[in-house]
């Protein structure tokens, strides 16, 4: 029971705790305080040191494992450096709506962790849907048009984007028609045991509502327009969260459906379905970077990119499939530097168009280096974690016989890179004619402190390459029936 | 009766399909919810039970009171224009949803004869899906589509009846819950859409592209 | 026996109609606070109209002649298929569905070209209405009949009423479904209300009386008779449903006869008074909801048998 206190009940207790204290920085120190908790709980859980009993409806697996791991991460900094955030000047109007802002963060976890951990699908969705409505007033956090379009799409989007998602939910029912399945409840484990049993055509519309559906929350193309929108006109930190984060919950549900499918005849189905699902988000990246110029809207096409990155990854399976896991988990750290860096920009240029950011490098320093490693970091150069993923990913898409793929792939990121390489230098070094290159000061605050060390943590994984992770990753890649040579 | 219930289901399917009056999508919401509150409390009048009575009650409390009343209220406060303003005409409009009864209602057909299921609220409940889905694309009024949203889940809801699964009360609670904070929530952005567009329509909402 | 009855049922039916018109109008006349006219006015209309001359136009060719004529011996060929109670109608053979809806089309045919024939362009405008709103309300006719037909398997009017078993509760949920539709072909084939407004005289909104507007004596009275006939028709048809034919007694046929045509003429009045005409291009998808309802029972029983 402690552990199913420390991970849900205590972030709801905080909520209403946030609800009745008005005091921010009161706030700021107990959600900074119950993040800790939460990390430490699942770094011991993770590491295997301790074992917890859950309530009905949830359970660890090694994939909930992994995936909480990198929520409580990236919720942890996250939280770590919203003080600074709130404390920068915003209207009148955003004035009043801070005190929610803690509140529906911790509720945010909540929910989240619940997601993660649940192990039936009716819990799964419920949990979901709440991440959902705990976001969206986040994204309204600006008080401006802009926020206030975006958080409506996203609200509409993925309400009906996830009650499609349901009514997957209840064609798996239906698929458990006549076998031993039959009139019992939900759980994960109880469908993946007996899945051979399955009416694949059932099985297969399942997959297809539930993919759909939850694509409007991963990101994946052709449902990614409200999660576009919603990431680009969000706070940072809450960007962050998104990316890092929100988007892995909708992706685990996804995960069951197809671990469910993966022994069935349905797999090369569902398998079609991904990859198509995952290349579509590449190209939509590839397209899309020609023509944006608003900086946070390129880093929302470049989480769409990943996310089609990683699920081409689980697709393809074998080695692929852990490059896809490991990808998840240096996308959600490098994603974090990145958008608290545009933050920083953002802050000081008051703007999000590309061409009105100039000379960063010079204005922001600190910022300025901070951005161009992240932006190495996401676009896979070596030492930095994503290049050891893509290439697993690669590796695995290059073993499945379809060259052509391979080089569609290759392709899209290549543009991709050169896109985005283009954006960032003339934010960063482009400059006003006759303006002076003198190097301005910039405070060193806890935002840099904080990407330094994420930065450092992205490399340290990726040279090091813990056991601890490794051995989880192929847990996982065991559930999904995945055995490497 | 399940297909009593399911076939009145379709014909308030039928008015929303043409009624251009937004108190008339209200009423229909509250009509729907009235049935799927009598069809959840079928079962319990058989073998009665104190527990088994809270779902009924708690349906019929979020989808007959609270959420119309709410739509209501905010139709009030904001002085909400009360046509619905289609983007194409209502025969048309009504045509497509003619059309795509009798196409889910042929193939549910086929469908129950190889898997088990209850043909007329399966039909349904899958046409008020698609209805729900129309009214969403084909209306400008933004509280017209929060009304296509909740027809959808209405839809899903008799769907799940229809397919027999039954989750666990704690759960129907959770999602009757999250429907509600939905609508809440789409209510109050709907309220700072007023005060920051002056306009409930799609078309007002236009500021974010590539 | 059978013959006397069905002689007797179109008897019943050509005298009461006017009696069932005088009732909606008082009815509707209490309800928006008049006194109104008494409940027989229409036998005294059709008896002053009787007494009057009839003048037809110059241009007018013996269409406009004959036409009347035809429309009143068609309604009364209609009413003489239609069961009243229990008995058997006049004319019942399988298939007289059909005939019963092309004998009603036949009349309003003839209408048309007889409005058109007078040569004004007033007369011409309300037949192209009445032609165009024809199309729609045709379909009603044969999707919530039909959809009975097909469910009983009869295809003969007085059959298909037998078939009726009211103990069976899916069944009456039909016959609630059907009757809206019923009902609103009824309002639509007799210009009532929501389509019609059988009162102004206002050349933008008519649609039937414009027909009849330079007509006059004989012919003007038997256009009126048919049409109260008419709306008795479509009364009758309506009440039909609810006959419970299991046990056949005359007190509960003439009981369920009287109380069902004062509950339809409420209702007739009730449904004036509330709702307002509808504008003309809203008319269609009022007519094509009536379709759809008798498209929806055709679709349940056709595929769930």
């Amino acid at each position: 029971m402690l552990g199913f206190s420390v991970l849900i009940l205590l972030p709801l207790l905080t909520a209403l705790f946030c609800y009745l204290i008005k005091n921010l920085r009161v706030q700021y120190s107990i959600s900074v305080f119950v993040g800790f908790l939460h990390l430490t709980l699942t770094f011991i859980v993770f590491l295997g040191l301790y074992h917890i009993q859950l309530p009905t409806f949830f359970s660890f697996d090694s994939l909930s494992k992994l995936f909480l791991l990198i929520l409580s991460n990236v919720y942890f900094w996250v939280v770590l450096v919203s003080n600074t955030y709130l404390k920068r000047h915003v209207t009148s109007k955003a004035q009043e709506g801070k005190k929610y802002y803690f509140l529906l963060l911790n509720f945010y976890l909540a929910s989240n962790s619940a997601a993660m951990l649940s192990d039936h699908f009716g819990m799964y969705w419920v949990t979901v849907e709440m991440t959902t409505l705990s976001v969206a007033p986040l994204i309204y956090y600006y008080r401006n048009e802009e926020a206030l379009e975006a958080m409506w799409k996203y609200l509409f989007v993925v309400s009906v984007g996830i009650a499609f998602a349901f009514i997957g939910i209840l064609f798996l029912t239906l698929s458990a028609n006549g076998t031993s399945l039959q009139g019992k409840q939900l759980f994960f484990w109880e469908f993946i045991r007996s899945a051979k049993e399955l009416n694949p055509i059932w099985l297969k519309a399942s997959f297809i509502f539930i993919f759909v559906g939850l694509s409007t929350k991963i990101g994946i193309a052709p449902m990614h327009s409200g999660d576009i929108d919603a990431t680009s006109n969000a706070p940072s930190p809450i960007a962050a969260l998104m990316s890092g984060s929100l988007r892995l919950t909708a992706l685990i549900g996804v995960m069951r459906i197809f671990e469910i499918i993966i022994p069935t005849s349905s797999y090369e189905f569902a398998r079609t379905i991904l990859i198509i699902g995952g290349l579509l988000s590449l190209f939509t990246a590839f397209v899309f970077m020609f023509k944006v110029n608003n900086y946070k809207r390129m880093l929302a096409y470049s989480s769409v990119e990943h996310l089609g990155l990683i699920t081409l990854g689980i697709a393809t399976g074998g080695i692929a499939f852990v490059g896809a896991m490991y990808h998840a988990i240096y996308n959600a750290i490098t994603k974090i530097v990145l958008f608290l860096s545009a933050g920083n920009i953002h802050s000081k240029f008051k703007t999000r168009e590309v061409e009105k950011v100039k000379n960063v490098m010079n204005i922001l320093p600190k910022t300025g280096w901070l951005f161009l490693l992240a932006f190495l970091a996401i676009s896979g150069i070596p030492p930095f974690g994503i290049f050891f993923s893509e290439i697993k990913i690669f590796e695995g898409i290059f073993f499945l016989d379809n060259p052509l793929l391979l080089a569609f792939v290759m392709i899209f990121l290549l543009f991709i890179f050169i896109n985005m390489g283009k954006i960032f230098f003339m934010m960063l070094y482009k400059k006003e004619e006759n303006e002076t290159t003198t190097t301005q000061f910039e405070g060193f605050d806890i935002i840099h402190l904080v990407s330094i060390l994420l930065l450092i943590i992205l490399v340290a994984i990726a040279v090091s390459s813990p056991d601890v992770i490794y051995q989880n990753i192929l847990n996982v890649a065991k559930d999904f029936g995945i055995t490497l040579k | 009766m399940e297909n009593v219930l399911s076939i009145l289901f379709s014909l308030s399917l039928f008015y929303v399909s043409v009624t251009s009056r937004v108190k008339g999508y209200v009423a229909v919401l509250r009509f729907q919810g009235l049935i799927l509150s009598v069809l959840v409390l079928l079962p319990f009048l058989k073998n009665f039970s104190i527990f088994g009575i809270i779902l009924p009650i708690t349906l019929l409390l979020v989808k007959v009171i609270l959420i119309p009343s709410y739509i209501n209220k905010i139709i009030l406060d904001l002085d909400i224009k009360r046509v619905i303003e289609p983007t194409i005409q209502q025969i048309v409009f009504l045509l497509l949803v003619i059309a795509t009864m009798i196409v889910i209602f042929i193939s549910s057909s086929v469908i129950a004869q190889s898997t088990e299921l209850n043909v007329i609220p399966f039909a349904s409940g899958f046409s008020a899906i698609a209805i729900g889905i129309y009214i969403i694309i084909f209306r400008k009024k933004l509280i017209v589509h929060v009304c296509g949203f909740l027809v959808l889940e209405n839809g899903i809801f008799l769907f799940g009846t229809a397919v027999a699964s039954e989750l666990p009360m704690m759960i129907e609670l959770g999602v009757l819950l999250d429907v509600f904070v939905v609508v809440f929530l789409m209510g109050i952005a709907l309220n700072k859409i007023r005060s920051t567009f002056e306009g409930f329509e799609v078309t007002d909402l236009g500021r974010l592209k590539d | 026996m059978d013959i006397l009855q069905g002689i007797i049922s179109v008897l019943i039916i050509l005298g009461f109609a006017p009696l069932f018109i005088g009732l909606v109008n008082k009815q509707k006349a209490k309800l928006t606070g008049r006194i109104g006219a008494p409940i027989l006015q229409p036998y005294y209309e059709l008896q002053r109209l009787f007494k009057k001359e009839t003048i037809n136009a110059n241009t007018s060719s013996f269409i406009s002649r004959f036409s009347p004529l035809l429309n009143f011996v068609s309604l009364i060929t209609a009413a003489a298929m239609l069961p009243v109670g229990f008995w058997k109608p006049l004319i019942s053979f399988n298939g007289d569905i059909i005939l019963f809806a092309y004998i009603l089309g036949l009349s309003r045919f003839f209408q048309i070209l007889a409005a058109m024939d007078i040569g004004s362009s007033f007369e011409g405008m309300g037949a192209a209405r009445e032609a165009t709103f024809a199309l729609f309300a045709e379909p009603i006719f044969f999707f919530t009949i039909g959809s009975i037909s097909f469910i009983s398997g009869y295809t003969s009017l007085f059959d298909i009423y037998h078939s009726i078993q009211l103990d069976n509760i899916s069944y009456e949920v039909f016959i609630v479904i059907c009757s809206i539709s019923v009902f609103m072909l009824a309002v639509t084939e007799c210009s009532r209300m929501p389509v019609d407004d059988p009162n102004t005289h206002l050349e933008l909104t008519m649609i039937h009386e414009v027909m009849i507007l330079d007509n006059s004596g004989l012919d003007l009275f038997l256009y009126q008779y048919s049409s109260y006939i008419k709306l008795f028709i479509y009364t009758i048809l309506e009440i039909s449903f609810f006959y419970p034919f299991s046990q056949q007694s005359y007190l509960v046929g003439i009981l369920i006869f009287v109380f069902g045509s004062l509950v339809l003429s409420l209702a007739l009045a009730v449904v004036e008074t509330i709702t307002s005409r509808y504008k003309m291009k809203n008319i269609p998808q009022y007519l094509l909801f009536a379709t759809a309802i008798g498209i929806l029972n055709l679709l349940i029983y056709t595929f769930t048998k």
